[in-house]
């Protein structure tokens, strides 16, 4: 408003000067044309008083020259005619002056002296008669010729006398109009000069005015594009609210990054909150705006109670997705003599701090996981441990070099995809298996990573480099698990009491366990407990009941112990997932609300046979079908052709799965394939065997191995 | 400050010990508790007969809740300032309580301090 003030006692001023200057100028115009007109009057008058001085001696001249023709009585009739013309234009020139001068002092004396010539000259020029009579001795004068003649001898003498005088006073009359012609021409040049000053000086003051009118302008251009620069670099999002909560015309440009418009002057405050947040929060910040324009609300209040203090919105991320922005707004009073005038408002994006706030809070409670890791490893068995650290590293180095394996085509990508996949599962079952739920769910991250790769498109080397971090991160935290596990390790060596733990086999492999290499004998043991522990988890986790009975797994000969370990932690997985149903439907069912896994080992006629049989709902073969015509496996044609057992081989397919979320223990397309593959890699067979709605039973045979010890899974 | 005169505080909640927490608690010499009530009711019948200047309020209460009372508080006497002391946390409720008539908001836990600090500031504006 100071601006605008300013700006239109700027124009008052530039418009009173141009009128000023126009009157004036006016004025000038005005006095120097009539100063000229008065000018061209005496300048005529003049020319006329300067042709008059020489009549006069004209008249007396030509007067003189009629009485010599008289005298000789010679013809006088040109010399009359001539004095006639001469007496006429003087009378006449001299009335025109007193006619254009009436006022002028210096013609009142040849004017006077003018009308005595009149009443001597008059007989002379009205003479129209002969003048001369013939007679025989000539001619002589006749009797008018005698008056004529006596009237021109008096004119000639009175002209003789006075014609001077005359002449003197025209002089007199000539050189004053002169004088007034001068005095004239002086007034107009002092004129012209004036209004040539005023004028230059009314330029200038205008140049002055135009001047700082510029610099008043380039002053308020450069505020303007500076409050431009501001609101196009500010990261906060501004504006003005007005008193019908709708937002002004100057804004900043973060709100478009914020809120994906562009369209905020005069929009309605609920408008712009509308398709971001619920229809409650919208109530409520539409009423809290509108108490900030009463007069109970003041700043510390409102900021307590501002509902939009960290405002989760839903937008989209210019991608074609949606995403999860946190906004922050703060308001304002602007108040004036009237009092509030406008809201301001500022919007921050805090999404940074708000994540990262999450982030603090997740790594509190890693932190507290890793202590809850830690406790729980007090309950494993060092070389336990270390042995599944020694697998799992290898695993990752493994998953390493297929993720460095050249590859070109889109198929190659998905082929490393699918080995990285697999490996990554196996470790996921392992870490479950112990309970180390730390190292599982970061695995569980890194296939979340595999799968959102997977459902690309197009695959290319890009889409594995976020991964190798991921890699890097498990890797290291598996170093921090190991040096963990040895401190733990050495703890319980130097503890005064060992009771409970196998000092004697745990004391014999320190150095070994913590050089994080293999040791090529473990301490013989049952994968029993674990296993019964695995279940409990997969049975709280996916709220099922089931028993889970294990024989024979000490008599596992050590080449495959891992294979059978691998398989059955499968196997158990997909039971607790897929197998047993959950307590409600069993009892529809008519079947214990408990199921039950049985796993069983032995010695066989040709070798070995582990059987794994679960009582749950069966597999059905047009659903393994139809799972694999969705995950496009086979064409619908192909699963038309299928026979049961053709079908039920689809379990053993890469990527199969029926479960369509994942979870941590199913549903990624990875597993039976892992255990068929690992079977079939010791020269060993798989086979499936179920009916619907009453079990699952898989049959995996092992060749004998000669001259092996039987040992417990290390 | 000059010519004080002594505003009239009442106290509404439903708990006995906040009640006694919040009379005990002020800490003005300029402030007298002209009554306390245990719910919306209460307070009302207790309101002409008190004539409060400033009014302590709870606002989930039985019988007649915090911000039912606060409206009808407002409409008998528009000038009473009003603090809500509330354990909700929520920004919908305190809007509500605001737009209802309510001049500050004070939550729950609190210490003496900010209690102090509050009636104050709705003392400063009576």
């Amino acid at each position: 408003m100071t601006f605008a003030g300013t700006e239109r006692r700027r124009q008052l001023v530039t418009a009173g000067i141009g009128t000023a200057l126009a009157l004036l100028m006016g004025t000038v115009l005005i006095m120097g044309f009539r100063l000229a007109t008065h000018m061209r009057a005496d300048i005529v008058s003049l020319q006329t008083a300067s042709s008059l001085q020489a009549y006069p001696e004209q008249i007396a001249g030509q007067l003189n020259a009629l009485r010599d023709r008289l005298e000789v009585r010679a013809y006088a009739g040109q010399s009359l005619a001539d004095l006639q013309d001469t007496v006429g234009r003087f009378d006449h020139d001299l009335k025109r002056l007193q006619a254009g001068n009436p006022d002028l002092p210096q013609l009142a004396q040849p004017l006077r002296l003018w009308r005595q010539y009149s009443p001597v000259l008059e007989p002379v020029i009205s003479f129209s008669g002969q003048p001369y009579v013939d007679s025989d001795t000539g001619s002589t004068l006749s009797r008018e010729g005698r008056e004529h003649y006596a009237a021109v001898k008096q004119a000639q003498r009175f002209a003789a006398e006075n014609a001077h005088a005359l002449r003197q006073q025209l002089t007199v009359l000539a050189a004053s109009l002169q004088r007034a012609a001068s005095n004239a021409a002086a007034s107009l040049r002092a004129l012209l000069a004036a209004g040539v000053l005023a004028a230059v000086v009314l330029a200038a003051v205008a140049a002055w005015f135009q001047f700082t009118r510029g610099r008043h302008e380039r002053a308020a251009r450069e505020a303007q594009e500076q409050t431009r620069d501001i609101l196009r670099t500010v990261r906060e999002g501004f504006f003005l609210l007005d008193a019908d909560y709708r937002i002004g015309s100057v804004w900043s440009e973060a709100l478009t990054r914020m809120f994906n418009r562009k369209d905020f002057s005069g929009l309605s405050f609920e408008e712009l909150l509308k398709d971001l947040v619920p229809p409650a929060t919208l109530a409520t910040a539409a009423k809290y705006i509108k108490l900030l324009w009463g007069d109970r609300a003041h700043e510390n209040l409102m900021k307590t109670i501002n509902p939009l203090g960290q405002l989760e919105i839903t937008a989209n991320d210019g991608h074609g997705g949606k995403e999860t922005r946190y906004l922050q707004f703060d308001f304002h009073r602007v108040t004036g003599a009237e009092g509030v005038r406008h809201v301001l408002c500022a919007v921050g994006d805090i999404t940074s701090s708000v994540l990262l706030a999450r982030e603090l809070q997740d790594s509190q409670e890693s932190a507290n996981s890793q202590l809850d890791m830690m406790l729980g490893m007090l309950h494993l068995d060092p070389l336990q441990l270390m042995s599944f650290l020694d697998t799992s590293e290898t695993g990752l180095k493994l998953v390493n070099a297929i993720m460095k394996e050249p590859a070109r085509s889109d198929a190659e990508f998905r082929r490393k995809l699918a080995g990285m996949m697999r490996e990554l599962h196996s470790i996921k079952g392992e870490a479950s298996i112990l309970n180390l739920r730390s190292i599982a769910s970061r695995v569980h991250v890194l296939e979340d990573m595999l799968a959102e790769c997977r459902k690309k498109p197009e695959l290319t080397g890009n889409d594995f480099l976020p991964m190798v971090l991921k890699l890097d991160e498990l890797l290291a935290h598996l170093r921090g698990v190991r040096e963990m596990g040895t401190r733990l390790t050495s703890l319980r060596e130097t503890a005064p009491s060992t009771a409970g733990a196998p000092a004697g086999s745990a004391a014999a492999q320190p150095a070994a366990a913590a050089s994080g290499g293999v040791t090529p004998q473990r301490r013989a043991e049952d994968l029993a407990p674990a296993l019964k522990g695995m279940a409990e988890r997969l049975a709280a986790d996916h709220a099922k009941q089931f028993s889970l009975s294990v024989s024979g797994l000490a008599d596992v000969p050590a080449p495959y112990a891992a294979t059978i370990k691998d398989c059955l932690i499968q196997m158990l997985r997909n039971a607790a997932v897929h197998g047993i149903e959950t307590p409600d439907v069993r009892r529809a069912h008519t079947k214990n609300a408990a199921g039950s896994v049985r796993v069983d080992f032995r010695r066989a006629a040709d070798g070995f046979e582990l059987l794994f049989e679960d009582d749950g709902a069966g597999i059905k073969p047009e659903t393994l079908r139809s799972a694999a015509v969705l995950r496009q496996l086979i064409t619908a044609e192909e699963a038309a052709a299928m026979d049961t057992r053709t079908s039920m081989a689809l379990i053993f397919r890469p990527g199969f799965s029926t479960r369509d979320e994942v979870s941590m223990d199913a549903g990624r397309g990875v597993g039976m394939d892992v255990v068929a593959r690992s079977v079939y890699a010791i020269g060993g067979k798989i086979g499936v065997s179920t009916h619907p709605g009453k079990f699952t039973r898989f049959r995996i045979v092992l060749p004998p191995i000669e001259g092996a010890q039987s040992t417990a899974v290390a | 400050m000059n010519a004080r005169r002594a505003f009239k505080l009442m106290i509404v909640d439903d708990s006995n010990i906040m009640r006694r927490r919040i009379e005990r608690s002020q800490q003005f010499e300029d402030l007298q508790v002209v009554g306390t009530a245990g719910n919306g009711v209460e307070a009302l019948a207790l309101f002409s007969q008190a004539d409060p200047d400033v009014v302590t309020m709870d606002l989930t209460m039985p019988q007649m809740d915090g911000i039912e009372c606060i409206g009808r508080l407002v409409a008998l006497k528009p000038a009473v300032r009003i603090l809500v002391i509330s354990a909700l946390a929520d920004k919908a409720t305190a809007v509500e309580a605001m737009e209802r008539g309510a001049n500050g908001f004070l939550n729950k836990p609190f210490t003496d301090r900010q209690l102090n600090e509050a009636i104050a500031d709705l003392m400063r504006r009576a």
